[in-house]
């Protein structure tokens, strides 16, 4: 029956190859740690992705409950971490989740740093890398004013008036930044935005980028 | 080959193992999260004192306004939720709260408003009626009778409840 | 057989072949313990790291409860910023001389700018063939030495926002009455710069509250911290002599609370 259904969906698009192409291709021993325990440090990549995954399946699931407004944010947070069933499990695997992708992002970028990973011909996938992690830090640095507990507040304050300090187009980052004169109630509103709408949707673009250019060239040899 | 096969099949099972551990570890406490409102339906049913002793009830239907304080998440409206409840007692003595939300589409119904139809329940949004047991009158609107409010009467007083859920 | 004479169907008005090969998985037992398929072989061992991943990371996020503080208030003038440990070493940056006031953009620009771009351009910076790392000492002592900068600026921000934690205003004690208003001690704290921080009353503004210092600290302490200074209160405040300051020292120990 399930036969039937994918030659069915087969015959019409074609859809064999595509993942075959994935299913069939050849992994290196050097990276498999279960030839060489030390191949561990190629797991960072996936690990990376998978907490990556881990985020946007709980922000997914905060968004159901989460408002980006000043008056209830804060109230909105207390709710769903207090008042719901797991409510402090899946906002702790979003708080913590965001802290541990940090780190695997940069074992993963130290691992390919110091196997020289991104030379001739991997130069692009190494700043298609890069612009993920500057997407990650914003990813960062937009969800820590969502709750809007004073350690959000005064974060955002800084991190804006550091902006602030750039010559010449800083005023004008930071009144972007804030969506107006103070850190408030618009900050909060495109913060949400950037952190729910924005930065993902680049996040994901750029990782397809990066697992298409992988696939392309497939995994750097042993050194 | 028979060997070979086996083999990965068992890889195939070991993999979907792994995977079902890897996609419920991480989708059980969010899934139980959003499911959470459906889980604590109808919880926290509270009845509120409607300032009336069960001696002011009479036959005829009087209509009594009560607020129901309601949590809706973290947003607590001040002042409460107003109702009004349709409030008397029936031909067995027993104390009736209907609600006065008409079956129909939801307008608000008076008792003994229209001079045309004595003693019924009437709708002035499309005519529905009711008789003053609370169902609908065959051939207006309304297709079943009014809700009604599970009352109770503690030390005299009545105290009104949730709608009940036929 | 000519290939162009051989037929081509298509299914239906659509692209796709009709006749098109099928693919079948190849059999990597020929290669034994070089190389293996992705599906299944090594993605169930990529799967089991996960899986250790997975119990480590949920046993994190089960035994800490995500931090939720007090509602954002603009006017609270006493609470202490501190951006997430990630940025940490940026915030410590920018407390350095030459990277603050009129170098800001230094720290906030410049340093950080030129490190980002660098580690932008990192595969056109170090375009020699050679890949282990000791081959290619310049570019492996670089990352090194940014490495430990970054441990060691997030690690002394970190302390550095401990400590000033510590002399932070906290709320002010039930027991507001200062005692001993007019002994010698009471003098000399408002002769001093004792009171522009710590409060006409003993009650803290700048600096956290004195009211009640006598159950937590011994005269010995108090002038240890008055010599040297804790937090962001600098050293060398007093300006009378050591005798005074130990007049001074006995004074604030006298301030207990029931």
């Amino acid at each position: 029956m399930l036969k039937a259904i994918y030659d069915w969906v087969d015959e019409r698009l074609d859809i064999t190859p595509i993942w075959r192409d994935v299913a069939d291709h050849e992994v290196p021993e050097h990276v498999n740690p279960a030839h060489h325990f030390s191949a561990f440090i190629y797991c960072f990549g996936g690990l990376t992705f998978f907490v990556v995954v881990i985020q946007i399946l709980s922000g997914m699931f905060l968004a159901m409950y989460y408002v980006p407004d000043i008056v209830n944010a804060h109230a909105s947070v207390n709710y769903l971490q207090n008042k719901l069933a797991m409510g402090a499990i899946v906002r702790g695997m979003h708080h913590w989740g965001a802290s541990v992708s940090i780190v695997m992002l940069f074992l993963h970028t130290l691992r390919v740093f110091f196997t020289g990973s991104y030379k001739h011909p991997r130069e692009f996938n190494w700043v298609i890398g890069m612009l993920i992690f500057f997407v990650m830090l914003g990813l960062g640095f937009t969800g820590y004013l969502l709750p809007w507990d004073n350690k959000a507040y005064f974060a955002t304050k800084v991190g804006v008036e550091i902006a602030a300090t750039v010559p010449f187009l800083g005023p004008y980052i930071a009144s972007f930044l804030q969506g107006g004169d103070i850190v408030g109630a618009q900050t909060l509103a495109r913060f949400f935005a950037l952190h729910v709408f924005f930065l993902p949707a680049a996040l994901l673009g750029l990782l397809g980028a990066h697992f298409i250019l992988i696939r392309r060239q497939g995994i750097s040899g042993p050194l | 080959m028979g060997k070979k096969v086996s083999r990965r099949k068992f890889l195939t099972y070991t993999l979907g193992g792994t995977a079902g551990f890897l996609a419920s570890g991480v989708l059980f406490p969010m899934v139980r999260f959003a499911v959470d409102p459906v889980l604590k339906r109808g919880a926290g049913e509270q009845y509120v004192d409607v300032n009336l002793t069960i001696d002011q009830i009479t036959e005829t239907p009087r209509s009594v306004e009560f607020t129901v304080h309601r949590e809706d998440g973290w947003y607590v409206p001040e002042g409460g939720e107003k109702l009004t409840a349709w409030v008397m007692k029936d031909d067995n003595g027993d104390v009736v709260a209907f609600s006065p939300i008409c079956k129909h589409l939801g307008c608000t119904v008076n008792w003994d408003s229209n001079p045309q139809f004595k003693n019924e329940f009437f709708c002035p949004c499309h005519f529905g009626r009711y008789y003053k047991d609370g169902t609908n009158v065959p051939g207006t609107p309304p297709t079943s009778p009014l809700d009604r409010y599970k009352t109770k009467v503690e030390n005299g007083k009545l105290l009104i409840g949730p709608v009940e859920k036929a | 057989m000519e290939k162009k004479h051989e037929q081509v169907h298509y299914v239906g008005d659509s692209r796709v072949r009709v006749n098109r090969e099928k693919m079948y998985p190849k059999d990597y037992s020929e290669f034994p313990g070089k190389t293996e398929a992705f599906l299944p072989d090594f993605l169930l061992k990529e799967w089991m790291v996960a899986v250790v991943f997975l119990v480590a990371f949920m046993t994190l996020v089960m035994t800490e409860k995500p931090p939720l503080g007090e509602i954002a208030d603009p006017t609270n003038t006493s609470f202490l910023p501190v951006p997430d440990w990630y940025f940490l070493f940026i915030y410590e940056l920018l407390k350095f001389n030459w990277a603050a006031g009129k170098f800001i953009v230094i720290g906030t620009l410049g340093l950080p700018g030129i490190a980002f771009t660098a580690l932008l351009l990192v595969p056109w910076l170090d375009r020699s063939p050679e890949r282990r790392p000791f081959k290619r000492p310049i570019a492996t002592g670089i990352m090194l030495l940014v490495l430990v900068s970054i441990v060691v600026l997030t690690w002394s921000a970190e302390t550095e926002h401990k400590e000033q934690l510590e002399s932070a205003p906290g709320p002010t004690p039930e027991n507001t009455k200062v005692i001993g208003q007019n002994e010698q001690g009471h003098k000399l704290y408002q002769q001093n710069a004792c009171v522009k921080c710590h409060g006409e009353q003993l009650e803290g503004s700048n600096g956290p509250s004195l009211l009640g210092i006598g159950n937590r600290r011994s005269a010995d302490y108090i002038i240890k911290v008055i010599d040297e200074g804790k937090g962001t209160m600098p050293a060398g405040m007093f300006q009378g002599s050591p005798q005074e300051k130990k007049i001074l020292a006995d004074w604030l120990v006298k301030q207990k609370q029931k």
